[in-house]
C-alpha cells in the first residue's frame, strides 16, 4: 500500500480520484443506472437536525442532491446517479470538509438488498482501481440498529419510545447520555411530542456512537458493517414500519467501513418515502427541533413536495456514499488532505 | 464566538483563564450533532485538559493580543525575544513557546501574543527557511517527492524531507504542520 501525505505529488492525488470516479461510474452504469447532474445552488434542501447549508448570493447550496434527483424521478427519471459537489457549513475535520462529493444512487422498484449490494460493489471498485497488488476481498455483515444498541449497552428499546420513555430508559443504564436528553414532551401540542422524541433519539444515537459504537467498530477487525433497521424516529426520509419482533424502524441503512485502525462511516441509504403529507410533517418537526436549539429556520422545499403531490415518487430505494471518505479508505490515508486537489487552504 | 468557529489554535477564555486549541477534532456520526472533541492548553500554566463541546454551543474568544517581535536566543529553557518597536527584551519558558520552538531562528521576526501584558505564546511565519546540518546522502536523479528520509535542521528539529535533498540545502518548512514545502536555492 502506498504511504500518503502532505508530500504526494498533485500528479498521484489526480490519478487517485481519476481512478475513483472511472470505478463507481463502470459500477453503476453496470447496474443499469443512468448518470444525471442537478443543481448545485438550490431554493431548499432537505430539512435536517443537524446539517447546515453554505447561503450563496440567492439560495442554498446542495447538502446532498436527493431532492432534486427525488424529483426528476417523480418526473419519470429511470434509475438514476450522481457524483455530486456538495457542501455542509462548518464541517471540519480529518474526515469532514466543508466540500466534498456524494455518490447518490436510486433504483426504481427495488429495496435495500441491492442498494447495499451497490455500498460493496463500490468499496470493492474503487480500492481495486487505487490499491497496487492484490487486496483481500472486505467482508461484509449486517446488524440491526436496536439488537446492536443492545448488545453493546443492554438497552433493550421499541423504537417507539416518546422522549421522556427514552430518557429514562437511558437514565438507568448511562446516567451520562441521559443529560442532553430533553426529559419531558414540550405540553403545547402533539407537533412537539414529536419533535421531543426525534430530539431525543439524535441526542441517543450521537452518544451512542462517540462513546460506545465507533470504539466497538474499531476492535472488529477488518469488515464493512451495514446497520440496518434504524428506530423509527431516525427515519429521515425512509419509509418506517415494524421488524419480525414488532419493533418501530425506519428502512434506512448506514455502512461503515472498519479497516487500518480506522472507522469511517461510508453510506447512508432509504427505502424512499413516498407519501406527501408525512414528508411535509416531517419537515415541520425537523423544523421545530431545529428551533428548539436555535438554529437558522430553513425555507420549506415546497416544490419538491409539489412533485410528490402531483406526480408521485415511483417506488424506489437510495443512498448517498462520500466518495472522498471512501477514496481515503482505498488509498491508506487518514486525512481527507491527502486528497486535496483544492489549490489553497483546504475548508 | 460560535462552537464552529473552533480550529487548532483558537484561543478561549473559560472562566477568567486563556486556553489555546492544541488538538481539534470534529466528529459527526451519521445526521447526529456534531461534537468538536478538543485537547485545549492554558496559556499561563501550560496545563492540558480535553473538552468536548456540540454543535449549536457559544464559547467566549481569550483577548490576545500579538505584537511584533524578534527572536533573539535560547539560554536553556529560557527564550528571549525583543520588541521590534521599543527593543524591550521578554522572555518566556519552553513550555510556554511550545512546539513551535523547533522552528524558532535566531533572529527570526514573530508574533508574541500577550494576555493582559503577559506574554503566553508565540506565532510563527507559516514558512521558515532552514538549513539541512545533518541527513543521509542525496540519491541522485530521484524526484519523487512519495518517500523521505529525516533530516536535521539547524534548531535541532528533525524535518522529512524528500531523498534528493543534501547536507548544506536549504529548505523550506511549513511551520503549521512541519512539512517541508521546497528546496531553496540561494
Amino acid at each position: 500500500m502506498r504511504t500518503p501525505g502532505a508530500t504526494d505529488g498533485v500528479a498521484t492525488v489526480c490519478a487517485w480520484w481519476d481512478a475513483a470516479f472511472a470505478a463507481v461510474r463502470d459500477v453503476l452504469r453496470g447496474q443499469g443506472l443512468s448518470e444525471v447532474s442537478t443543481p448545485v445552488r438550490l431554493d431548499a434542501i432537505a430539512i435536517e437536525p443537524w446539517i447546515e447549508p453554505v447561503r450563496a448570493d440567492a439560495g442554498l447550496l446542495a447538502t446532498s442532491p436527493e431532492l432534486p434527483m427525488k424529483r426528476l424521478l417523480c418526473r419519470g427519471a429511470p434509475s438514476i446517479f450522481q457524483i455530486a459537489h456538495c457542501f455542509r457549513a462548518a464541517e471540519r475535520g480529518a474526515l469532514h470538509r466543508e466540500e466534498f462529493h456524494l455518490v447518490e444512487w436510486y433504483r426504481h422498484g427495488e429495496d435495500l438488498g441491492p442498494v447495499r449490494a451497490d455500498v460493496e460493489r463500490m468499496h470493492a471498485a474503487v480500492t481495486a482501481a487505487v490499491r497496487e497488488g492484490e487486496v483481500a476481498p472486505l467482508p461484509w455483515r449486517t446488524e440491526a440498529w436496536l439488537d446492536l444498541l443492545r448488545q453493546t449497552t443492554g438497552l433493550d428499546l421499541r423504537g417507539d419510545e416518546t422522549a421522556p420513555q427514552l430518557h429514562e430508559a437511558v437514565a438507568a443504564v448511562r446516567p451520562a447520555w441521559a443529560r442532553p436528553l430533553p426529559w419531558q414532551d414540550d405540553a403545547t401540542g402533539p407537533d412537539q411530542v414529536a419533535v421531543s422524541r426525534l430530539d431525543a433519539w439524535t441526542a441517543l444515537f450521537s452518544a451512542w456512537s462517540d462513546d460506545v459504537l465507533d470504539p466497538w467498530l474499531a476492535e472488529q477487525g477488518r469488515v464493512g458493517l451495514h446497520v440496518v433497521d434504524f428506530p423509527a424516529p431516525l427515519c429521515a426520509l425512509a419509509q418506517t414500519g415494524s421488524d419480525a419482533r414488532g419493533r418501530a424502524i425506519a428502512h434506512r441503512f448506514e455502512s461503515y467501513v472498519v479497516d487500518g485502525g480506522r472507522v469511517l462511516e461510508l453510506a447512508n441509504g432509504y427505502r424512499e418515502l413516498r407519501d406527501a403529507d408525512e414528508q411535509a410533517r416531517r419537515f415541520a418537526t425537523v423544523a421545530g427541533l431545529r428551533a428548539v436549539h436555535g438554529l437558522p429556520p430553513l425555507p420549506v422545499p415546497e416544490a419538491f413536495l409539489a412533485d410528490l403531490r402531483g406526480y408521485g415518487l415511483p417506488a424506489c430505494a437510495g443512498a448517498a456514499m462520500g466518495l472522498d471518505r471512501l477514496l481515503l479508505l482505498a488509498t491508506g490515508s487518514h486525512d481527507l488532505a491527502a486528497l486535496d486537489v483544492h489549490l489553497g487552504a483546504p475548508r | 464566538m460560535d462552537v464552529s468557529e473552533l480550529k487548532k489554535n483558537a484561543k478561549l477564555e473559560i472562566d477568567g483563564q486563556p486556553w489555546v486549541v492544541t488538538e481539534f477534532q470534529f466528529v459527526k456520526p451519521g445526521k447526529g450533532q456534531g461534537l468538536y472533541k478538543c485537547r485545549i492548553k492554558n496559556m499561563i500554566t501550560g496545563s492540558v485538559i480535553e473538552r468536548t463541546w456540540r454543535s449549536g454551543e457559544r464559547l467566549e474568544a481569550a483577548n490576545v493580543e500579538s505584537k511584533k517581535m524578534q527572536f533573539l536566543y535560547a539560554t536553556g529553557d529560557t527564550y528571549t525575544f525583543m520588541d521590534n518597536a521599543t527593543y524591550e527584551q521578554i522572555e518566556m519558558t519552553a513550555d510556554v513557546v511550545g512546539d513551535d520552538r523547533a522552528y524558532l531562528l535566531d533572529n527570526l521576526d514573530c508574533d508574541v501574543l500577550l494576555y493582559n501584558e503577559r506574554a503566553v505564546g508565540v506565532s510563527l511565519p507559516s514558512h521558515v527557511v532552514m538549513e539541512v546540518v545533518e541527513c543521509e546522502p542525496g540519491v541522485k536523479g530521484d524526484t519523487a517527492t512519495n518517500v523521505t528520509k529525516g533530516a536535521t535542521v539547524q534548531t535541532g528539529a528533525t524535518i522529512q524531507v524528500p531523498l534528493f535533498i543534501k547536507q548544506g540545502e536549504k529548505i523550506k518548512v511549513d511551520t503549521r504542520t512541519g512539512a517541508y514545502v521546497e528546496r531553496v536555492n540561494e
